[in-house]
């Protein structure tokens, strides 16, 4: 039970309980403003009956000509919502929006390479690495968890402009790119 | 010649790349050197504005903006520059007029016709902006979006609280009329068809917005846009057409497989709406029906179809229609079934289980019958659901202290038999045990709650701790914690799990409040420990970067970050972007940022530790009367997050979050006034300025009121209005001390009012320190005002009224007080409480005969034997002050004593059974929480006291 609707710049005054949780970041204002001034019709809020957030997902579209594409900048649950498909309807929704409205040719995103969970449930939906990005989360020397925690896979969904999934590769994992050459 | 011109554009591009590069000293340099050569260039003028502007000065840029806007320039790099500079002046009015005299000077120029439009955005100007973008729709009829921002401009126009609901109308109108002429029927934006729409809505003008969206236009954009579909569903509901949507959604529901409990609502409204007439049994068997077949084809994959006949049972049985009684239990057995291991059964279930008594006791029936178990996660999950389920509908008598004890035992044993389950989970994960330890916790602090007993709220402490030792990462486990250390009087504790909290950005405004409300009795800053007064501006950063505030003048020089106003440059990008949808949802943002309570709750509680620790003097005395009067005239949101704290109370009782409210009220609105009040008297009496001279010393523009309440009545009279919702907020001894506030002003007014220098001297006096600031020289501050000097006045000064008693009652009144606290077993924080009001009303004597200390004016006015009558009073502060003080102190050292902490320890003795709460575990909490105590007892006792010594005079 949950109601599918825009993301408000006045959402950030309800979002506590989702983004105190520590994989979630709380970005400045302007963060938010931008996405909202450019793509607001990426970003989305789940919440219950009684106006809660359960999460959120924010996106946008970018790219050249070649690799026009819907990306996936954020997407998150308050964990005591976790486990209901609430993330997989997020995905889908910002789906249909890259494909529909922006006419992309996939959705991509970006997520760490030590959280397995995270990337069996891209999976799941249909996505596969397409590079792994050397030091994408800083690189400020690595912690316990080594070059997984601080590289990131670039995975990617191809959507209906690309039927011959071009966007993608089967061996995804083995092709390694700096930080800088993606952003 | 040509030599000294090449010369002259080296020096020019050397001042841009000085300007560019962040080195603004040296591009003032060089165009010093090039305006020796051409002294009238603007734009040299303008540069060098912005290069002294972004030095942090004031005085100079101003002069130089005045001389450049009087040349009225239309050259673009100039109007650039000098945009730039303005706003960081916050002189946005300015930056309107003089691009409107650009515009006037080149009508056809489309560059400077946008960026005047963008000034009146950036201004919150939408009439100019409607009237400028009808205009440029005519002239430069090959963009076709400005129509569309007419449209929009006259919407906002529209929305905005000071204009009368008859011309709001019009307005619509107004921008129904251009976008219906506008429109295309080709066009695909959603952004267009949402402001067609929201004007068509506003104008009930339901069966064009009908057309519009069964138009294949209309249903192609809102199968696309979340936020047209969202309004289109307004519209339906307002039109009418809810059938119709009925059938529409369940086609969605059952072919695209939607699941937005949107699309579930419009069904149940189709069938059996909340309210009106009663709906037929058939109508409401036929939705039972859809939602069953729903939810067998979803299983445990959806909840939807479930939760819908949930609430369908509900709507029928509000409108008398039962056919089988027995549904809405079964329906509530079988979600539990269902869901009872997912989190968020227990929330989905609550607007079901408030039951009449027969159900009611086969539900708890039911319920008791679960056995807990911890064997795997998902039946951790399940019992702790039912704990929840239970407790809620636990009755008034079952809520003893000893019963609530064992219950709270009872989870904790369940706690330590689960934790085993989540011990290979990593450090960053949540364990799925934790609502055990919260729900045990939440059970304590009920029976702290009814009994008043500190024992309970120290067993709380130890298991919530030891949960925060394995769920690190709980931020709910610490919000309760910091509650409750508050309560507990050791608000360092409450503050340092506040800090992990890694609070950033727009938190700051929602959740500041859970360290920083009623802070001030907390503040060591008499005694030099300023933790608390950086905790307040640290979280008020986040106004000053997005604030379209102004300045306070030539008294505010910290951060010209302040006029940036983040928020309009996100409209203007909007408008350029054509995201309609987006501009009134930022305006609404901006308003309730800028006109935050919290922000202004935090405001005042700096003030108050501000005065416990800074000499008072005229600057902080002017600074402080400007900055609180404009806050007086904001009409504040209260953005705070109280709803993030989860509560398991039982519908009975409280929540948690009003149980654990210190001295049981939140300041609100009505606070915040009473204390913008007593304040704002203050140091207006105190000032020198008054409004004349206000006006000329601040520079930037005035802050847009955001209020048309008591415009009618004078700010004096406003003032001394004290109303009832604004006492209801008060503790009894901040309603004493507010009374004590108001009767000294009172009294003190009438000579505050005669021996105050008149205007043109203060203003003489200000130019002559402003001219060197200018000259980079820093004015001594001085004691007694703006001036020195008293001036004569014709008329005979006032007759000397004698003190009021209430004065030195408060005082007596205050001691009583505090000596009652000490000898019963109140909360601490209440003690903190009265003695910091004591304080407060010491150096709130001082503000106000601060005047008076002046002797050449006593002397001139005949004040003699007023500041006789001060004496009296003083002393008896100072008395009953240092009294606290010493009390306090001693307090402290009692706090550190291992009796104080044994009482700790033998109070927590029986959770010792689980082997994982040792003693030592246990003595080492106890000691954090002694220690704290002494260390806000003892600092606030030395505050008082040194304030004792600083206010003897």
């Amino acid at each position: 039970m949950s109601i599918i609707r825009p993301f408000r710049a006045t959402d950030q005054f309800k979002f506590n309980n989702v983004n105190l949780d520590i994989w979630t970041e709380t970005y400045g204002i302007s963060f938010y403003l931008h996405y909202l001034s450019r793509w607001p019709d990426m970003c989305s809020v789940q919440e219950t009956p009684d106006g809660k957030i359960m999460g959120y997902v924010l996106g946008k579209a970018e790219g050249g000509r070649e690799d026009w594409h819907g990306h996936v900048t954020a997407i998150t649950v308050a964990p005591e919502y976790r486990r209901l498909g609430l993330a997989a309807s997020m995905m889908k929704f910002l789906e249909r929006v890259s494909d529909d409205v922006y006419r992309g040719l996939f959705v991509d995103l970006y997520v760490r390479c030590e959280n397995q969970i995270a990337i069996s449930m891209y999976e799941g939906f249909g996505y596969s690495v397409y590079r792994r990005v050397r030091e994408y989360y800083g690189s400020l020397g690595r912690g316990a968890g080594g070059a997984d925690e601080e590289d990131a896979f670039d995975m990617r969904k191809p959507l209906s402009r690309d039927p011959m999934r071009r966007s993608v590769r089967p061996n995804g994992r083995t092709m390694l790119v700096s930080a800088h050459d993606v952003s | 010649m040509y030599r000294s011109l090449l010369c002259s554009t080296r020096l020019f591009i050397t001042a841009l790349d000085a300007i560019d590069s962040g080195a603004n000293k040296s591009a003032v340099v060089s165009c010093n050197k090039l305006l020796k050569k051409y002294p009238k260039s603007d734009l040299l003028k303008a540069l060098k504005a912005l290069a002294l502007v972004r030095q942090q000065k004031v005085e100079e840029p101003i002069a130089l903006c005045d001389e450049v806007l009087a040349s009225k320039p239309t050259d673009e790099s100039t109007l650039n520059a000098m945009m730039l500079t303005l706003r960081q002046l916050g002189r946005h009015n300015d930056t309107v007029i003089m691009f409107e005299d650009a515009l006037k000077r080149q009508p056809q120029n489309e560059e400077l016709a946008l960026q005047t439009f963008y000034a009146y955005v950036r201004t919150g100007n939408w009439k100019s902006g409607q009237l400028l973008a009808t205009k440029m729709s005519k002239q430069f009829a090959h963009n076709d979006n400005y129509p569309f921002w007419a449209a929009m401009c006259a919407v906002l126009q529209a929305n905005d609280f000071s204009t009368p609901p008859a011309i709001r109308e019009v307005l619509y109108k107004l921008a129904h009329r251009i976008i219906a002429s506008a429109w295309k029927t080709l066009d695909g934006s959603a952004e267009r068809l949402h402001l067609y729409l929201t004007v068509l809505r506003e104008l009930k003008s339901h069966d064009e917005a009908m057309a519009l969206l069964k138009s294949e236009q209309g249903r192609v954009i809102c199968s696309r846009s979340l936020t047209c579909d969202e309004i289109r569903r307004d519209i339906v509901k307002a039109s009418g057409a809810v059938q119709e949507e009925g059938e529409a959604a369940k086609a969605r529901i059952l072919e695209q497989g939607d699941r937005n409990w949107l699309e579930f609502l419009s069904v149940l409204d189709a069938h059996c709406p909340t309210s009106g007439e009663k709906p037929l049994p058939e109508s409401v068997g036929q939705a039972r029906e859809f939602f069953v077949k729903v939810a067998e084809k979803d299983g445990k994959k959806d909840r939807s179809g479930l939760l819908a006949q949930l609430e369908l049972e509900k709507r029928a049985r509000a409108h008398g229609i039962i056919d089988d009684s027995s549904r809405l239990l079964a329906l509530l057995k079988c979600y539990l079934e269902t869901f009872g291991d997912k989190a968020v059964c227990y929330e989905d279930l609550l607007p079901y289980v408030a039951l009449d008594s027969e159900d009611l006791a086969q539900w708890t029936r039911h319920l008791q019958m679960l056995p807990p178990q911890t064997d795997s996660v998902q039946n951790i999950q399940r019992s702790i659901n039912v704990h929840k389920l239970l407790r809620f509908n636990l009755a008034q008598s079952e809520l003893a202290p000893n019963a609530e004890d064992a219950r709270a035992m009872a989870l904790i044993k369940q706690y330590f038999e689960a934790l085993p389950l989540g011990s290979e989970l990593p450090k960053t994960e949540l364990q799925p045990a934790d609502d055990l330890v919260i729900l045990a916790a939440q059970i304590f602090v009920n029976a702290y709650h009814i009994s008043q007993e500190d024992s309970y709220l120290h067993r709380a402490v130890i298991v919530l701790e030891y949960g925060l030792l394995k769920s690190a990462q709980s931020y709910k486990i610490r919000l309760l914690l910091i509650r409750i250390y508050r309560l507990l009087c050791a608000p360092q504790l409450a503050l340092e799990h506040y800090r992990q909290l890694g609070i950033k950005q727009v938190q700051h405004d929602t959740m500041s409040h859970y360290v920083l409300s009623r802070a001030s009795m907390f503040s060591l800053a008499a005694s030099g420990d300023l933790t608390y007064v950086s905790e307040c501006l640290e979280a008020s950063q986040v106004y000053l970067s997005n604030s379209q505030e102004v300045k306070a003048g030539r008294y505010e020089r910290h951060s010209t970050t302040t006029n940036t106003r983040k928020t309009a440059d996100f409209i203007v990008r909007a408008f350029q972007g054509e995201k309609y949808s987006q501009i009134a949802n930022f305006t609404e943002f901006e308003d309730r940022l800028d006109n935050s309570l919290a922000r202004d709750l935090v405001k005042m509680e700096h003030v108050r530790m501000r005065i416990t620790h800074e000499p008072i003097n005229a600057d902080l005395i002017d600074m402080e009367a400007i900055e609180l009067k404009f806050i007086f005239d904001r009409a504040h949101h209260d953005n705070r997050d109280m709803q993030v704290i989860p509560n398991y109370q039982p519908a009975s009782q409280g929540s948690f979050y009003a149980q654990t409210t210190i001295l049981e009220k939140d300041p609100g609105h009505g606070w915040l006034n009473a204390f913008l009040k007593v304040y704002i008297k203050a140091f207006k009496l105190a000032s020198d300025l008054d409004t004349t001279v206000e006006e000329k010393l601040l520079i930037g523009d005035r802050p847009k009121p955001s209020t048309t309440a008591d415009s009618g009545a004078s700010l004096v009279e406003r003032l001394s209005e004290l109303k009832q919702e604004e006492l209801d907020e008060l503790t009894p001894d901040e309603l004493a001390f507010v009374r004590y506030a108001t009767d000294l002003s009172n009294w003190l007014a009438p000579y505050h009012d005669f021996s105050r220098p008149p205007p043109a001297v203060v203003l003489a006096e200000a130019n002559k320190q402003s001219e060197l600031r200018a000259k980079g020289i820093n004015p001594p501050a001085s004691e007694a005002g703006v001036t020195n000097g008293a001036v004569k006045k014709e008329e005979d000064p006032p007759a000397i009224q004698e003190a009021p008693v209430s004065l030195i009652a408060f005082f007596d009144r205050m001691q009583d007080r505090f000596r009652q606290l000490v000898s019963s077993t109140a909360g601490l924080y209440e003690l903190l409480h009265v003695a910091t009001l004591a304080q407060e009303a010491l150096i709130l004597f001082t503000i106000e005969t601060l005047r008076f200390k002046n002797a050449s004016l006593v002397k001139m006015h005949k004040f003699g034997a007023l500041v006789q009558s001060f004496k009296g009073i003083r002393a008896r502060g100072l008395d009953v002050a240092s009294e606290i003080g010493k009390e306090l102190v001693k307090l402290g050292e009692a706090q550190c004593t291992a009796v104080k902490r044994a009482e700790i320890v033998d109070a927590c003795k029986d959770l010792r059974m689980h082997s994982q709460l040792t003693h030592e575990y246990i003595l080492d909490i106890a000691k954090k929480i002694t220690d704290s105590r002494k260390k806000v007892l003892d600092g606030v006792g030395k505050g008082v006291k040194r304030i004792v010594q600083t206010h003897t005079s």
